[in-house]
């Protein structure tokens, strides 16, 4: 018993950077119908920022907030840039944009900061462990699943609540008829893409002390998490983390009792179930089409 | 169809003709090298291999390189793909024309260049491959190898823990490749030899970031060791991962993790490992590796963050420079491959114990132990040898 | 030089006009005397292309011509590749049964795929196809006794009309051959009404169904016949680089084919050709630049669709159209 906790507390953790990451994916694409495959190598640019910061003997909490703010900024440029001019722009041609903006940014990340590991400090510990009953918790786990709830439920409050969330919300239904009403598209969407670019550094910064620093850590992370945002519905933020959590405990829990080596097609088949069977995902609107 | 003119003009446009000359890759002032290497995507680190090569070849022109000829290092990036490795490997031989290649990493890219390497008799140096792959094979005379077996390697262990740390069971972690699949191989059969028993084979895919189920699957084995044959960063993760859970297994490694960027990224919970190595490594009092060192982050100031694959490539490069000092100023292809032969027992600045032959192209076969303790390598034993194959 | 069309049938024609033939035929003995002028590396990676181009050319006859997405097409790459090897190896079969049952093979892997993505759209079939090739990956990786795992399976030395593919000529002409075929093939069936059917289903597919195009039967044939393609190339490339390993097989290569599919320009198959060319020319080009390499093919990647969201084909139209009223 204490061992299936142990692969469930596990899960939980994974699941909840798995949630992190899903949730910039759904963000934008709920609100800028962009499935944008630059996510993992924008988060792991701003991480790249904080550690830059950390080492030139910034405070702590400066390069973290550099960090953050960096990836914000080069997400909504590249919104600015190579998304918003484009108007003839197909969703294909997106989604090779962002692709090609991933390669582009792992090539520069690549040549700036080098091809070895590097260890990211952070005040959470991955080490020091909370133990309850046989089953052990790190606090950096800890800790990432309580700013996980927090940042659900700050954004959540953004986009339900304040009038930037309004106008996000206007913008995503009918931006043509948003901006007769005076919403300006382009600065919401671009905000948009910066909030996106900075829960993915979260999520990153969250996820470094653990796997250590490299260009490509974030790699598998990003599949699960875009695979988690497709199982909790990409319409849906909530549905975000109910994904990310489902997805990392079925992948402990499977490759705990039933076998390690195929532990990535599990996750994969899952999601082609769960897409077989509904579509929308678990919490996400069914998608009705008007003609 | 005017499109597809276009396009054919286009594409022979971009294809210059080769030049030819005597020998190739041979000229009065110089020998050219190539090698293809990851410099980009995932296995970029593995890239200053390449590097290390560079430099090691820009400080010996600097000494006035070799019989009055300078060497140069073209190196070519894989991105560690088979397929570009093969058309790399053809546009070093015929484009620029070069007279070896040396080094070539990855398992994977090494059989997809084989053939075409064997077929235009090319002299081939240090593939870092398992050295398993060309157990009988014909066709070998232009290919010199230094570079340990990892099958080999992992018997060596497994013994270590048998006779020397009282290890009962073994669990073995490792990398869902070649590279690891090889280790486990070797795990198995040292199993068998020391008659231990294995308790779980863990594997891991290179992209995987997260390894906690992994650590509570070894922790469930009870195996009094764990054997590892992974990258420094998996190496690292899962001895932390493995620390947290109050497991703490003597822990065996390939020699690929006996860099010391392990103690930066594993901290404390390295302390301990024994590692193989199959040259002496930095900062462990051999005055030559260090120097060699020094001399290489003199050069390119950039492989400060790499030494262990920066020395790699000395060490590769090194037994090639031997061959071509030792077969004079008229440098042919036969007088490289009777020098290279008449190599035995030779120790460079960086790898030791070279020998070849006229039915000998496995240069090394034998590898020492280190164990890390506190925050460094120390050396463990003196050198191990087996059986050599080819 | 303004073409006018006077007749249905004239409008048909794939190649019309003494330009066209001329093109044609220029082309056409360019490619097949290529070997006897081109240096051999150079053969090589002209090889490589023409493969690619067979995998875009596919690819975007399901994505082009129909709007469906897929990230996962290294998967039927894979599938062709291993069923053709697999025979080769442990059956023995000779080249062409072998060739032709590793299509079949991949169409059927292609029909199975579209049965289920006939209810997803967007970034759900984004999903599920990438899931598709990440779990074919994962069952090439683990399941040794079938794929050979991380050793890889080698193809031995095949025989076509007595010449050995593994000569580097030879297998360049045979890959000319069967591109060259399916590409013909795949030009008149975007010109049939199989092709129409293909673009309504794109612009618009509840029009479509309600004119009478059945939808079931033409999705599930774009993702049977662009599997095909794929499958083939896969074959094909298996002797390219003569053995086969799952590394061959990533996202990365889904990705990679993808982006031929969307720089050469959708719904053009000289635009998949040319994507295919062009991308595969450029990292051998790029590949002495390091690490510098991915940085300048994601920029070059991004800067042809940012000036050119149709991708190179539609440059290359408007520099036609430029040219078509000249000197005026």
């Amino acid at each position: 018993m204490t061992l299936l906790l142990q692969y469930v507390a596990n899960g939980l953790a994974a699941g909840s950077l798995y949630a992190l990451v899903a949730l910039g994916i759904v963000l934008l694409y709920r609100c800028s119908r962009v499935l944008n495959f630059a996510h993992g190598d924008l988060a792991t640019l701003g991480v790249f920022f904080a550690f830059s910061g950390i080492t030139r003997g910034w405070p702590y909490g400066l390069a973290l907030l550099g960090g953050l703010a960096g990836a914000a900024a080069v997400s909504a440029a590249f919104y600015r840039l190579l998304i918003k001019p484009v108007r003839q722009a197909t969703a294909l041609s997106l989604v090779i944009t962002t692709l090609g903006f991933a390669l582009f940014l792992s090539g520069l990340m690549v040549w700036a900061w080098g091809t070895d590991t590097k260890v990211f400090p952070f005040p959470l510990s991955e080490v020091r462990v909370f133990r309850f009953g046989g089953v052990v918790v790190s606090e950096l786990t800890a800790g990432s699943l309580a700013v996980g709830l927090v940042l659900v439920a700050g954004l959540s409050a953004l986009v339900q609540r304040t009038r930037l969330g309004l106008a996000m919300r206007a913008v995503a239904q009918n931006p043509v008829a948003a901006q007769l009403l005076g919403v300006p598209a382009g600065q919401v969407l671009a905000a948009t893409w910066a909030v996106a670019g900075a829960l993915g550094a979260a999520a990153g910064m969250l996820l470094a002390p653990a796997v250590l620093l490299d260009p490509f850590m974030m790699l598998d992370p990003f599949l699960k998490g875009f695979a988690a945002a497709v199982l909790g519905g990409m319409d849906s933020l909530p549905g975000a983390v109910a994904g990310g959590l489902i997805l990392g405990v079925a992948e402990s829990v499977f490759a705990g009792y039933v076998s390690v080596k195929y532990k990535a097609t599990l996750s994969f088949v899952v999601i082609v179930a769960v897409l077989l069977v509904r579509p929308e995902g678990l919490l996400g609107r069914p998608f009705h089409r008007r003609v | 169809m005017r499109t597809a003119a276009w396009l054919c003009a286009v594409v022979l446009l971009a294809l210059p003709l080769s030049t030819g000359a005597q020998e190739r890759g041979v000229t009065a002032d110089e020998v050219i090298i190539g090698t293809s290497m990851p410099l980009s995507g995932p296995a970029a680190y593995w890239g200053a291999v390449g590097r290390g090569m560079e430099a090691y070849a820009r400080y010996l022109n600097d000494q006035g390189g070799i019989h009055g000829r300078r060497l140069r290092v073209v190196v070519r990036d894989d991105s560690y793909l088979p397929p570009r490795a093969a058309a790399n490997v053809r546009e070093l031989v015929e484009r620029v024309g070069v007279f070896a290649i040396v080094g070539l990493i990855g398992t994977a890219n090494a059989f997809a260049v084989r053939d075409y390497i064997v077929r235009n008799q090319v002299v081939w140096i240090t593939p870092t491959a398992d050295a398993t792959m060309w157990y009988g094979f014909r066709d070998k005379k232009y290919l010199f190898v230094t570079y340990p077996s990892y099958v080999e390697e992992a018997k060596i262990l497994v013994d270590y823990a048998a006779r020397q740390l009282g290890a009962k069971s073994i669990a073995v972690f490792y990398q869902n490749d070649l590279y690891g699949q090889k280790g486990l191989l070797g795990a198995k059969q040292g199993a068998v030899r020391s008659r231990v028993r294995i308790t779980a084979q863990v594997p891991y895919e290179v992209t995987q970031a997260d390894v906690s189920s992994e650590a509570v699957k070894l922790r469930e084995s009870r195996a009094d060791a764990v054997l590892l044959y992974a990258t420094p960063r998996h190496g690292a993760l899962i001895v932390r991962e493995m620390a947290k859970i109050g497991y703490t297994p003597k822990l065996l490694s390939s020699f690929t993790l006996g860099d010391p960027i392990m103690f930066t990224l594993a901290g404390e919970a390295w302390n301990g490992v024994i590692s193989t190595g199959f040259f002496p490594l930095p900062g462990t009092g051999d005055s030559k590796v260090d120097e060699a060192l020094a001399i290489l982050t003199r050069v390119d100031p950039s492989l400060r963050t790499n030494p262990f694959n920066a020395l790699a490539g000395w060490a590769f490069m090194e037994p090639f420079v031997e061959g071509l000092r030792r077969a004079g100023r008229e440098l042919t292809k036969e007088r490289f491959v009777t020098a290279m032969e008449s190599i035995r027992n030779w120790d460079g600045q960086v790898i030791r114990g070279v020998t070849f032959g006229p039915d000998r192209r496995q240069g090394i076969n034998r590898v020492f132990l280190t164990r890390a303790e506190g925050g460094r390598w120390t050396r463990l034993t003196d050198w191990i040898s087996y059986p050599t194959g080819f | 030089m303004v073409e006018l069309r006077t007749s249905y049938a004239q409008d048909l024609r794939l190649v019309s006009g003494w330009t066209g033939w001329a093109g044609l035929l220029l082309l056409g003995g360019g490619l097949v005397l290529l070997p006897l002028v081109a240096p051999r590396y150079a053969l090589y990676v002209v090889t490589l292309a023409a493969v690619h181009a067979v995998v875009a050319v596919g690819l975007n006859l399901l994505v082009g011509y129909t709007g469906q997405i897929s990230l996962g097409h290294a998967g039927f790459f894979a599938v062709g590749a291993y069923t053709h090897g697999l025979l080769l190896t442990r059956l023995g079969w000779s080249f062409l049964p072998s060739l032709i049952s590793a299509a079949v093979t991949s169409a059927l892997f292609g029909y199975a795929v579209g049965l289920p993505a006939l209810r997803l759209t967007g970034p759900y079939l984004a999903v599920a196809t990438l899931a598709f090739g990440l779990a074919v990956h994962q069952v090439l990786v683990n399941w040794e006794a079938l794929s050979g795992g991380r050793s890889g399976l080698f193809l031995p030395d095949v025989q076509l009309v007595g010449v050995s593919l593994k000569d580097d000529r030879a297998l360049y002409w045979t890959v000319l051959a069967v591109a060259s075929l399916l590409v013909w093939v795949a030009v008149r069936l975007v010109r049939s009404y199989v092709g129409r059917a293909w673009v309504a289903i794109r612009d618009s597919d509840v029009a479509a169904e309600v004119s009478g195009v059945n939808l079931t039967r033409y999705k599930t044939l774009a993702f049977a016949l662009s599997a095909l393609y794929t499958g083939v190339a896969g074959a094909l490339m298996g002797h390219v680089v003569g053995f086969l390993e799952p590394q061959l097989f990533t996202l990365f290569e889904s990705v990679y084919f993808f982006s031929m599919v969307v720089v050469g320009g959708l719904a053009s198959i000289s635009g998949s050709i040319l994507g295919a060319v062009v991308l595969t020319l450029l990292p051998q080009a790029l590949s002495g630049m390091g690490e510098v390499l991915n940085v300048l093919y994601g920029a070059a990647v991004i800067l042809v669709l940012r000036f050119e969201p149709g991708g190179l084909a539609a440059r290359w139209l408007r520099i036609q159209r430029y040219w078509r009223t000249w000197p005026l």
